[in-house]
């Protein structure tokens, strides 16, 4: 998979949606045309989740290291994105968030008018979640923890994010978490305008992380992550610092998925520790699991599949969901260790026996005739 | 370096412990320049942990091990003895199975002074292709340059690896057991390989259990056994002489 022969096709395919979703956001706004505000968002929000299930892939599907605790890269960027909104809010109506007057605060802490500006707040978008994950990669990498004993590492530091958040007094709206957003870009939240320019944002974030992650995987770094995947000693003995390449690919994969988060919360509305339960982590490798690993084509349908499921049972019969997601996982694990990608393949096996079959007994009988 | 012999490594009085347990027991051991070094003795003499001190694998409790008589490889990584020169062949092989047989070839032609930020965004160089395409001639494996390595037969990957390791230009080539699990036939072109890559800037040591192959190619072979050298000179000398042979032979 990783140097992915079989990508193209579905990347193709996939690009093209991605294009046709684009415009069809902008539809909306031309009046009862598009799809309702409510399907919009959705769109938006699976999008997010299709971003972040591309950047587990890097890791996973790319170099064999599975994070189990992306979920905290997510949150950062949600956290960080809610701070924009909050402070951007607060410049309207002059009312101190929630959680701050329970603090008993009469003001914002003096660090967060950083984030009165855009810009600032995109750069610390994709510099706070890359310092995490270059102190914590660099720590783990180094001394040379892999396989299971990183997953259940990054499941860890997920876990203890959480627990530090629920606090109150860590400052960041503890167990509630941080919600009253005003505007985006000037247009409300919850508006037809808001969830149009959301879902349009994601889409395009992820169409342009489709089209770079196929690029960066067919050039020589993304050769050495493969490498890393098959016999990352074997690298190593070839005179190549192992810790940088992968250093490198956990900080960029941390990277988007912080920016998934930072489109993701301006949609829900709210952001609050749930985000840094281990679920959400174990889930995100579950739609990459689903679709398959390697070549982001697969965590894109996995995210997408999976999610609309859940969107849709979460509606029709929310209790069935924890049955429907371990059956996927064991569909996964006991009949497609590829995730859809194995289905396809299978199938095109069975399309091109049929085929053959079709072709033998078409020719037999000339064949007997001739002889 | 000494002039006269050109000693590519020198190990000294090297001792490796696991534990209680000496795998390597003051072990002296050299590799020249030019020559084909058959390393044998029966299993569990300590011919793999040799290798994996030279290339960082494993670390010594005591001993010396130089390269050209200046460089100390004790204290060096394994990524550090791999740009100094050193180059392994692997006694399982181990290439990358999802990769094209050209792709392990380019990634394996790591150039020794450029910078690992240089080599992840470099292109496909004239001069680099041109070193693939020598290497994948001289292994025999033009026809499968686009094949998946996962797809190669034993053989095949033994090959590529050995190729591998001839693209890292190493001033000392370590094959460990390279004919393990090969067909007579397989044997018989490996060998002629090996014989192939003798040159002046080149030490060859190959590690054997089997007597035959090692004749067939070494110009010189160390005899080890518990984790010493219990004889070091021409194969014929080893066979003449009669430690070796109750090693071999059972006493
Ligand atoms: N990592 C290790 N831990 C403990 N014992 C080891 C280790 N590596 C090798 N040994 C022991 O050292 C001895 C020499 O092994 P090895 O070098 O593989 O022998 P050879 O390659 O000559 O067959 C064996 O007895 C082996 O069990
Ligand atoms: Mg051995």
């Amino acid at each position: 998979m990783g140097s992915g022969e079989r990508g193209p096709a579905a990347t193709a395919v996939l690009i093209a949606i991605l294009l046709v979703l684009v415009p069809l956001m902008g539809l909306h706004l031309l009046g009862s045309v598009g799809l309702s505000v409510y399907l919009v968002n959705v769109v938006g929000q699976v999008m997010c989740f299709a971003l972040l299930a591309m950047s587990v892939d890097l890791m996973w599907g790319g170099a064999g290291v599975l994070s189990l605790g992306h979920g905290l890269f997510f949150a950062i960027g949600g956290y960080l994105s809610a701070m924009h909104l909050l402070r951007t809010a607060f410049a309207k109506t002059h009312v101190l968030p929630d959680f701050l007057q329970f603090m008993g605060q009469t003001r914002f802490p003096a660090y967060w008018h950083l984030f009165d500006s855009l810009p600032l707040t995109l750069l610390a978008i994709l510099l706070i979640p890359g310092v995490v994950a270059f102190v914590f990669g660099f720590v783990s990498f180094r001394s040379r923890v892999n396989g299971v004993y990183f997953s259940i590492i990054t499941q860890a530091l997920t876990y203890t994010a959480m627990l530090l958040m629920f606090r109150n007094d860590t400052g960041f709206g503890g167990n509630n978490g941080m919600t009253g957003f005003h505007a985006v870009a000037g247009l409300p939240v919850g508006g037809a305008g808001a969830a149009v320019l959301l879902t349009t944002l994601s889409t395009l974030a992820v169409l342009v992380a489709l089209v770079g992650g196929r690029l960066l995987i067919t050039t020589r770094f993304g050769r050495m992550l493969v490498a890393i995947r098959d016999d990352e000693p074997r690298l190593r003995f070839l005179g190549y610092d192992t810790l940088w390449l992968k250093l490198s690919a956990w900080c960029l994969s941390a990277m988007v998925a912080a920016v998934a988060g930072a489109l993701y919360v301006p949609q829900v509305g709210i952001i609050n520790p749930s985000l840094l339960d281990p679920s959400l982590s174990l889930e995100i490798a579950v739609w990459v699991a689903v679709g398959g690993r390697g070549g982001f084509y697969g965590a894109i349908i996995g995210a997408v599949l999976v999610n609309v499921v859940k969107f849709w049972l979460s509606a029709a019969a929310p209790s069935l969901w924890p049955f429907v997601l371990s059956l996927l996982v064991l569909l996964v694990v006991l009949v497609l260790p590829n995730g859809l990608t194995d289905l396809s393949n299978r199938s095109r096996s069975w399309m091109a026996d049929l085929g053959r079959g079709l072709r033998d007994s078409g020719r037999r009988r000339p064949e007997r005739g001739a002889g | 370096m000494t002039s006269a012999t050109h000693i590519a490594v020198a190990v000294e009085a090297l001792v490796v412990s696991f534990g209680n347990f000496k795998a390597l027991d003051e072990l002296f051991f050299t590799a020249a320049y030019g020559e084909v070094r058959g390393v044998i003795g029966p299993n569990g003499a300590g011919k793999t942990t040799l290798l994996d001190v030279l290339t960082g694998r494993s670390s010594a409790s005591s001993g010396r091990v130089t390269l050209d008589g200046e460089l100390d490889l004790t204290r060096m990584n394994e990524v550090q003895l791999a740009l100094s020169g050193i180059g392994r062949k692997f006694q399982k092989p181990s290439v990358f199975e999802a990769l094209t047989v050209w792709e392990n070839l380019d990634l394996a032609c790591r150039r020794h002074r450029r910078s690992l930020l240089r080599e992840v965004f470099s292109t496909a160089e004239a001069k680099d292709s041109e070193a693939v395409a020598t290497v994948l001639e001289r292994i025999g494996l033009q026809r499968h340059r686009n094949a998946r390595a996962a797809t190669l037969s034993h053989g095949q990957k033994q090959w590529l690896e050995i190729g591998m390791v001839l693209a890292q230009e190493p001033k000392v080539l370590l094959l460990d057991e390279p004919v393990a699990g090969m067909s007579d036939d397989e044997t018989i072109e490996t060998a002629a390989l090996v014989r192939s890559l003798r040159g002046p800037h080149r030490a060859i040591v190959v590690v054997e259990h089997d007597m035959e192959f090692v004749e067939q190619i070494a110009d010189s072979v160390t005899v080890m056994h518990e984790g010493k050298t219990l004889f070091e000179g021409s194969m014929q000398n080893a066979r003449a002489d009669h430690r070796v042979l109750d090693v071999y032979l059972g006493r």
